[in-house]
């Protein structure tokens, strides 16, 4: 075959023709351009939010659609072509070097939006993502906006039932540190407050946790457990203070279940995020452990109600002589 | 020196002088984008500096600025050469290369501005895209005029190369940036992510592999004086490159939710790009038999052997990872960038930097300054590719891994700290080696010693079946 400018050009344009034939317009003509049960149309102020998105590059490290295999691990509800009705440019994003936004919405309070976008590292201390500060407070106010819109009708549902739960631990917080602990600890089901952490407060278990509170808290409740770290001023309630707990134990007792439960279901309406995904519940338990024993002064580890005793950690009746777990194996020296 | 000047090959000049001031600014970019991802605090609140306005900067610049223009600028002497003609219309072509970096001038400072369309390879807004649509429509003038002028009857698959490439360009670039929606610069739903990777995967399969085959054609036969192999390969490798990249984008949304058809089209085609791959590397390198040596004993030879393997790794890396299976680890991770870079740095980026050593005395009339920097630049730049080709596959296995066992993406991100610590440090050394370049292309036009090129080097051998 003689390959004449004729041929490379008319050969060119028409198998690339033929390609936007196929994969272009076919498409186009024949999908379905249906809203899924979830879309819904995106107000004023999610539109110039998601301009803030486009501008500045939120794209490139987040995704925004839960793949058949996310769902296989957890996440909710796979994304359908319905849901990106209208929406231009599309943002389905190629990085997940932060994770997917496609349900965003209602997943946290505007208030942790708020420190999140300040300093990713107030709420997220090993955080990769950069400081949006920057933006200023309206324009974080408007980007806060689309974030929440995330997910359609199920992220509305999820922001209603955020600003619900908010209204009642703002109240609560304002009735003083006492009463706010109450109404706290009123909301752990009954069958978690009397139970105290199963694994006792050893060495090896305290230092897991403090591994624990640096990696994931302590942007929020501080280095000594006060609510003092840097996101507190955006955080409305500011985060708990552990160490005026130990006034609040009822009979002198029962902490563990209460933080575990707290730790994983996460305190909705407030900044305390839920756990449950990130933290295996022997990590639950250590932390646990390390601020009951580091900032409240109490733990209840290893004490009665218990079950069989499990195999590998030391026996309740191996309680230090000082009462505490930190100096078991150190040797009972006086 | 005139804006417009007519001169022989001057058009040839200024595209690869351009081309290589925008590989210094734009790998720039990248390492600030490199230096984020390893330390995030590192520049903080300087908003044209974050992230996510660099990162466009960084692409758009090497990706549309750097490598597409060396090579063009490469095309704009090895093209006329090979027709044996002068090249028509200088004056137009340099219109091309204001249009061209105006364009990307503009660009990069709406970018850093926020100003973009925020789709991948797509970034550049309306005014930029119409500059760049400009440009290619003054170079395919030019070449066109070439063509009818030329004294040479048989057209050497070069040719055919850079021709296709500019012509596909100049059609697909409107289309997939959705020029008629100056707004947006996009379609909406899903469509637009359809579009955008018919796009987006055209860009490097139809512009940046066809300008760098172009050069390797030309210069592998030349470097090692022999006759090319075969034509009946040249024909196959240029056909199905054309018949099988042109519609595998859905490749890039494998896990979206399109149309499960064109996922099917786009995997079953992706493997068949193995084809025009091994087509054409198999063509060079039996042009090349039992001569290697002298291809590796030029800088030039250097660059577009490493080139081509590099070509060979990512033609095969490629079809595996349109795999769902493969996908499943490496999609959303680092993988992708390992892939990019080893790709357009290291295949095309360094047969341009090749077609760029080549080139540049023949077109400046001088000997390059340093043969000892032009060597270093191209260890630099191979080490630093094959660490960061090494260093992003591992840790987007240890992500992909990691996720598929139920972490979390949080619980992630401290595992790519010492992975972004290595990258942000090859970072610097290609960083390096851009300057390098650009100051022995600028230190050759400016202080180079005259040479008469075709009594030193001779000319191209014709090959022996064109
Ligand atoms: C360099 C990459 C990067 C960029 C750019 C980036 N992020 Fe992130 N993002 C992350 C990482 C990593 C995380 C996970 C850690 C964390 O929560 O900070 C994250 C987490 C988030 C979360 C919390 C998700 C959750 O469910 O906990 C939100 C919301 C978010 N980013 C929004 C944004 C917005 C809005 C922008 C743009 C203004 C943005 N991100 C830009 C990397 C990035
Ligand atoms: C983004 C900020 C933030 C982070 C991060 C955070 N917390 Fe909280 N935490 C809060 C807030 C706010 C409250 C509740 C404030 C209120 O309603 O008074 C709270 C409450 C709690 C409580 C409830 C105590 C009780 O007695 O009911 C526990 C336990 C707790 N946090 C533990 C943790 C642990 C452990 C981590 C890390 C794994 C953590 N928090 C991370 C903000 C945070
Ligand atoms: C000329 C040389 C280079 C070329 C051709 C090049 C090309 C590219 C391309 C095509 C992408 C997009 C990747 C994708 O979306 O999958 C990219 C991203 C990137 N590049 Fe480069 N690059 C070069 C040099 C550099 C250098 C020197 C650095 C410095 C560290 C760097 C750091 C980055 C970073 C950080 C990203 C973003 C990755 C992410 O989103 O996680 N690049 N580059
Ligand atoms: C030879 C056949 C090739 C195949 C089958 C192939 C396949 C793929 C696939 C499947 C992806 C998406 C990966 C993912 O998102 O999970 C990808 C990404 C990419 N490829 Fe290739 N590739 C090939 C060659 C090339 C060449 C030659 C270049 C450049 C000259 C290139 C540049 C890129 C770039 C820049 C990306 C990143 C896109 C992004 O930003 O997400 N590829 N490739």
């Amino acid at each position: 075959m003689r390959m004449t400018p004729a041929l490379v050009l008319v050969g060119s344009v028409v198998i690339f023709t033929a390609s936007v034939f196929a994969v272009i317009v076919v498409p186009w003509q024949t999908m379905a351009h249906q809203p899924s049960a979830a879309w819904r149309e995106l107000s004023a102020d999610e539109l110039a939010g998601r301009k803030l998105y486009i501008a500045n590059g939120c794209t490139y490290c987040h995704s925004q659609f839960v793949r058949t295999q996310d769902w296989d691990l957890g996440m909710e509800r796979i994304s359908q072509p319905g849901d990106y009705l209208g929406l231009s440019p599309h943002l389905l994003g190629t990085t997940r070097t932060g994770p997917d936004l496609a349900q965003q919405g209602g997943e946290h309070p505007d208030d942790w939006h708020v420190a999140h976008l300040v300093s990713p590292r107030f709420t997220r201390p090993q955080s990769l993502m950069p400081r949006f500060e920057f933006l200023g407070q309206e324009n974080i106010r408007l980007l806060i906006a689309y974030l929440q819109g995330m997910g359609g009708r199920d992220a509305d549902q999820r922001v209603q039932r955020q600003q619900e739960w908010k209204a009642r631990a703002v109240a609560a917080y304002n009735a003083g540190a006492d009463e706010n602990v109450k109404w706290l600890h009123d909301n752990v089901p009954e069958g978690w407050r009397p139970l105290p952490t199963p694994y006792p407060a050893t060495e090896p278990s305290l230092q897991r946790g403090a591994k624990v509170y640096q990696d994931f808290c302590i942007g929020c409740h501080g280095p000594v457990g006060d609510g003092q770290g840097p996101a507190a001023p955006y955080l409305n309630p500011p985060p708990l203070n552990f160490t005026t707990l130990r006034r609040n134990l009822v009979d002198g007792k029962y902490i563990g279940g209460i933080l575990y439960y707290q730790i994983m279901n996460g305190i909705t309406g407030t900044a305390m995020p839920y756990f449950k995904h990130e933290l295996e519940s022997a990590k639950i338990w250590d932390v646990s452990n390390f601020i009951a024993a580091n900032f409240i002064g109490f733990d209840d580890s290893n004490t009665e109600p218990a079950g069989i005793d499990a195999s590998y950690e030391p026996l309740r009746t191996q309680k230090p002589a000082s009462g505490r777990w930190r100096d078991h194996g150190k040797g009972d020296a006086p | 020196m005139r804006l417009v000047s007519d001169e022989e090959h001057s058009a040839a000049r200024a595209f690869l002088v351009s081309g290589m001031v925008w590989m210094a600014i734009g790998t720039t970019f990248g390492l600030i984008g490199g230096i984020a991802l390893a330390a995030p605090d590192a520049i903080r609140n300087v908003p044209w500096l974050v992230f996510g306005r660099v990162r466009p900067v960084h692409v758009n610049l090497v990706a549309v600025g750097f490598v597409p223009m060396v090579l063009i600028g490469a095309g704009l002497y090895l093209v006329p050469t090979l027709l044996r003609t002068r090249l028509y219309g200088e004056r137009l072509a340099h219109v091309g290369i204001w249009l061209y970096n105006a364009a990307l001038a503009i660009g990069a400072i709406e970018l850093a501005r926020g100003h973009t369309q925020a789709r991948e390879y797509a970034e550049l807004t309306w005014i930029p895209d119409v500059l760049i649509v400009g440009a290619f429509v003054a170079l395919i003038i030019s070449f066109g005029g070439t063509l009818a002028r030329r004294q040479e009857p048989l057209l050497y698959v070069s040719v055919w190369y850079f021709g296709a490439a500019l012509a596909v360009t100049a059609a697909l670039y409107p289309l997939g940036n959705a020029m008629w929606n100056p707004s947006t610069g996009a379609v909406t739903g899903v469509l637009d992510a359809i579009l955008l990777w018919f796009y987006g995967h055209n860009v490097v399969g139809l512009l940046l592999t066809p300008l760098a085959l172009c050069a390797a054609y030309y210069l592998v036969p030349a470097i090692t004086r022999a006759p090319l192999y075969s034509h009946t390969l040249s024909m196959i490798g240029f056909w199905s490159l054309l018949g099988f990249y042109t519609h595998i984008g859905g490749h890039h949304l494998l896990q979206a939710p399109i149309p499960v058809w064109l996922k099917v089209i786009s995997v079953i085609d992706s493997v068949m790009m193995m084809i025009p791959v091994l087509v054409v590397l198999v063509n060079l390198w039996l042009t090349a038999r039992g001569r290697f040596g002298d291809l590796f004993a030029s800088v030039p030879g250097k660059f577009v052997l490493l080139g081509t393997i590099n070509y060979l790794i990512v033609g095969v890396q490629g079809p595996l990872q349109s795999l769902p299976a493969v996908q499943r680890v490496t999609h959303f991770t680092q993988w992708t960038i390992a892939h990019a870079h080893l790709a357009v740095l290291g295949f095309t980026g360094m047969i341009a930097l090749g077609a760029l050593y080549y080139a540049l005395p023949r077109v400046t009339g001088k000997l390059v300054w340093s043969e000892r920097l032009a060597n270093t630049q191209f260890w630099f730049v191979f080490l630093s590719v094959t660490a960061f080709m090494l260093v992003l596959t591992g840790a987007g296995l240890a992500q992909g891994h990691a996720w598929i066992n139920g972490e979390t993406v949080y619980r992630t991100v401290p595992m790519l700290s010492p992975y972004m610590m290595v990258r942000a440090l090859f970072g610097v050394m290609l960083v390096l080696a851009a300057y390098l370049g650009l100051y022995n292309v600028l230190m050759t036009i400016y202080r180079g010693k005259p040479v008469a090129v075709e009594a030193a080097e001779g000319s191209v051998r014709k090959p022996a079946t064109a």
